[in-house]
C-alpha cells in the first residue's frame, strides 16, 4: 500500500498509464479502467503537492522536542 | 551580590594580586595620569590604563620560557610582514606567527605547509598590546620552524575512512529510499550561518512550501559531532511512521578549512548516520574537503544550495503543470473511447434501416429514370410518327396531284386518241376499205389481189369488186 501511495510511484505509474492510452491499443474496458486508476493517482499526486503548496511551515526541532515531551505530562494519566 | 559569590571574588583577587608585584602595580598605577575611580566595593587593584596592562602582559609573555612545540599547521597565511598560522593537535591548538624575513628564510615551497603538516617549531608566547586603532592579538612567535611530516589527523581520518568502508557503512544510506517529493525536511546547521538561508533558497527554487524541521547545533569544534548526532536521532524519531516523519535530513554548513569540518568526520556521527533510517543528504564544505559524513550519507552535495534541492527532486510548479495536463488527457481519453464506440455502435444499429432506405432510393432513381426513359422514347416515337405523318401527308398530297395530272394526261391522250379515231374520219364522208377479213387495204395492188372488197361508210358497209381496167 505503501509503494501505491508513493508520490513517484505514482507518477511513474500515471505516465505508463497515458502512454497506453496515447498508443490507442486499449480496449473500452481497459480504457475506463486505466483512466479510473489514472485519477486516482492525479489526486494522490495532487494531494502531495497541496501537502507542500499550502506555505512553508518552520519549526524548531528543540521546541518540538519540548513540546512533544511536555504533553503527555500535562495531560496526565486518565 | 551573595556573601559567597563576594567571597569567591576576594579570594580571585587576592589570588590575582599574588601574580603581580608591588612594584608592578605601583608602576601601573603610576602610569595612569588622570584614574576614574574604582568598582565600589571591589578588593581588586586599580583601575589601570590598559594600554599599560597589554604592555605589562607582552613583557611577561615574552619573559616566559622559550620552548619547542610540535604539531598540525592550519590555516597558514603570509601577510607582508608576517606569516600566521595555527598549530593543533587533539588536545588543543596555539595560534603561531613568524616575521616574513625568517620564514623566508627558510625557503619552503608555497604548499610545504598544507593544512595538517606536521610541524615542528621554537619560539616563546609574544602579545602584541595593539592600540587605540589597532586590535591585540595573541600568538606564538616561531623563529624557527621544521616540517615533520603528514598530518596526523589526515592520517586518522584516513584510517577511520577506509574503516568505515570496510565494514560496509557508506553503503546502507544509499540504499534508502529518497523520495522525490518529501512533505517534512529537517535540516541540521548553525542557527546563524549562512548555510540556513541557502537551503530555504534552494526549496524556494523548488517551489516547495512544506514543514521544515530546524535543528541548529554548532558545527565546528568538539561541541559539534555530539549536538549533531542528537538532532539526527530526535529528527529521525520525530513523527515515527506516520505522516508527520521526517523524510529527509539535510546536514548542511558552509565551506571553511578541513580542520573546521573535522567534526563532520566523527567515528560516532558517522556510524550513527549509516543506521539511520531516515536518508541523510550532506553539504558540508566544499567538494575539496570531503569529509567522512559525505562518504557515509545517501547523497552528498557541495552547497547546501544544492542540498536543498536533493531533497526536493521535483519543481513543484513543473509539476502541477504535468498533473493538469495528464488529468486533461484522460478525460479527453474518456470522453473519446466512450463518444467513439457510441458513434460506431449507433452507426450498426442505423446500417440495417439505412441499407433498406438506400435500396428505396436506389430503386425510386431506377423507376424515374424508366418513366424518363419511356417519356423520352414516347416523344422520340411521336417525332418520328409526326415526321412520318407529315412525310405521308405530304406524300398524299403529292399523289392527288399526279392523279390529277395524270386524269388531265388521260384526257389529252383520249382527246388525241379519239382525234385520230377512223370513225370520226367516215363520218366526215372517208370510207376504209377493208379485205373479207377485216383488214384494211391500202393499195391498189392489194385492192386487186384481194378481188372482193368492203366499203365501209360512217353509216354502214357495201360490198365491192375489183376489176381490172
Amino acid at each position: 500500500m505503501d509503494d501505491i501511495l508513493n508520490y513517484e510511484r505514482a507518477t511513474a505509474r500515471l505516465e505508463e498509464i497515458i502512454r497506453r492510452l496515447d498508443s490507442g491499443e486499449a480496449e473500452l474496458r481497459e480504457t475506463l479502467d486505466l483512466v479510473k486508476e489514472g485519477q486516482r493517482l492525479v489526486e494522490l499526486c495532487a494531494g502531495e503537492l497541496d501537502a507542500v503548496g499550502r506555505g512553508l511551515e518552520e519549526l524548531r526541532l528543540d521546541e518540538l522536542v519540548a513540546r512533544l515531551e511536555a504533553g503527555p505530562r500535562q495531560d496526565g494519566p486518565a | 551580590m551573595t556573601a559567597r559569590t563576594a567571597g569567591r571574588r576576594a579570594r580571585r583577587a587576592s589570588g590575582r594580586s599574588r601574580a603581580w608585584a608591588p612594584s608592578t602595580l605601583r608602576r601601573l598605577a603610576g602610569a595612569a595620569e588622570a584614574r576614574p575611580a574604582g568598582l565600589p566595593g571591589s578588593a581588586l587593584p586599580g583601575p589601570f590604563p590598559v594600554g599599560a596592562y597589554a604592555e605589562r602582559l607582552r613583557d611577561e609573555l615574552r619573559a616566559r620560557a622559550r620552548v619547542q612545540l610540535f604539531g598540525e599547521a592550519w590555516n597558514l597565511s603570509v601577510s607582508r610582514a608576517k606569516v600566521y598560522f595555527e598549530l593543533r593537535d587533539a588536545r588543543g591548538a596555539v595560534p603561531c606567527s613568524m616575521w616574513r624575513s625568517e620564514w623566508d628564510v627558510l625557503g619552503l615551497a608555497p604548499d610545504t605547509l598544507a593544512d595538517g603538516a606536521v610541524v615542528v617549531v621554537a619560539g616563546g608566547p609574544d602579545y602584541y598590546p595593539g592600540s587605540a586603532a589597532s586590535s591585540p592579538s595573541f600568538s606564538f612567535l616561531a623563529t624557527e620552524l621544521r616540517v615533520a611530516g603528514e598530518g596526523d589527523l589526515l592520517a586518522q581520518l584516513d584510517r577511520l575512512r577506509k574503516l568505515l568502508d570496510a565494514e560496509g557503512l557508506f553503503e546502507p544510506q544509499k540504499r534508502l529510499h529518497l523520495p522525490e517529493l518529501p512533505r517534512t525536511i529537517g535540516v541540521v546547521t548553525g542557527e546563524g550561518g549562512k548555510a540556513r538561508d541557502d537551503v530555504l533558497a534552494g526549496l524556494r527554487r523548488r517551489g516547495w512550501a512544506g514543514r521544515l524541521l530546524w535543528a541548529f547545533a554548532p558545527v565546528q569544534d568538539r561541541h559539534a559531532a555530539p549536538r549533531v548526532i542528537q538532532c539526527l536521532q530526535e529528527l529521525a524519531a520525530v513523527g515515527g511512521e506516520g505522516s508527520d516523519r521526517v523524510d529527509v535530513i539535510v546536514v548542511a554548513r558552509g565551506g571553511g578549512s578541513l580542520a573546521d569540518l573535522f567534526a563532520f568526520c566523527d567515528e560516532t556521527l558517522c556510524r550513527t548516520v549509516a543506521l539511520l533510517r531516515v536518508p541523510v543528504i550532506a553539504s558540508v564544505g566544499h567538494h575539496t574537503d570531503r569529509t567522512l559524513l559525505d562518504d557515509v550519507a545517501a547523497v552528498s552535495c557541495s552547497t547546501p544550495t544544492h542540498a536543498a534541492e536533493s531533497a526536493v527532486r521535483v519543481d513543484c510548479a513543473e509539476a502541477r503543470g504535468r498533473l493538469i495536463r495528464c488529468t486533461r488527457r484522460l478525460e479527453s481519453h474518456s470522453r473519446r473511447a466512450v463518444l467513439e464506440r457510441a458513434r460506431a455502435l449507433a452507426g450498426l444499429e442505423r446500417a440495417p434501416a439505412e441499407h433498406v432506405h438506400r435500396q428505396r432510393r436506389r430503386l425510386h432513381q431506377r423507376l424515374r429514370e424508366l418513366r424518363a426513359s419511356g417519356r423520352r422514347q414516347l416523344a422520340e416515337e411521336r417525332t418520328v410518327t409526326d415526321r412520318r405523318a407529315l412525310v405521308l401527308g405530304r406524300k398524299a398530297t403529292g399523289a392527288a396531284v399526279a392523279v390529277q395530272q395524270r386524269a388531265r394526261d388521260l384526257d389529252r391522250l383520249a382527246l388525241a386518241v379519239a382525234a385520230h379515231d377512223p370513225e370520226r374520219t367516215l363520218a366526215r364522208g372517208y370510207a376504209l376499205v377493208e379485205d373479207r377479213a377485216g383488214a384494211p387495204v391500202t393499195s391498189t395492188r392489194a385492192a386487186l389481189a384481194a378481188g372482193e372488197l368492203s366499203l365501209r361508210f360512217a353509216d354502214g358497209r357495201v360490198a365491192a369488186r375489183t376489176e381490172d381496167s
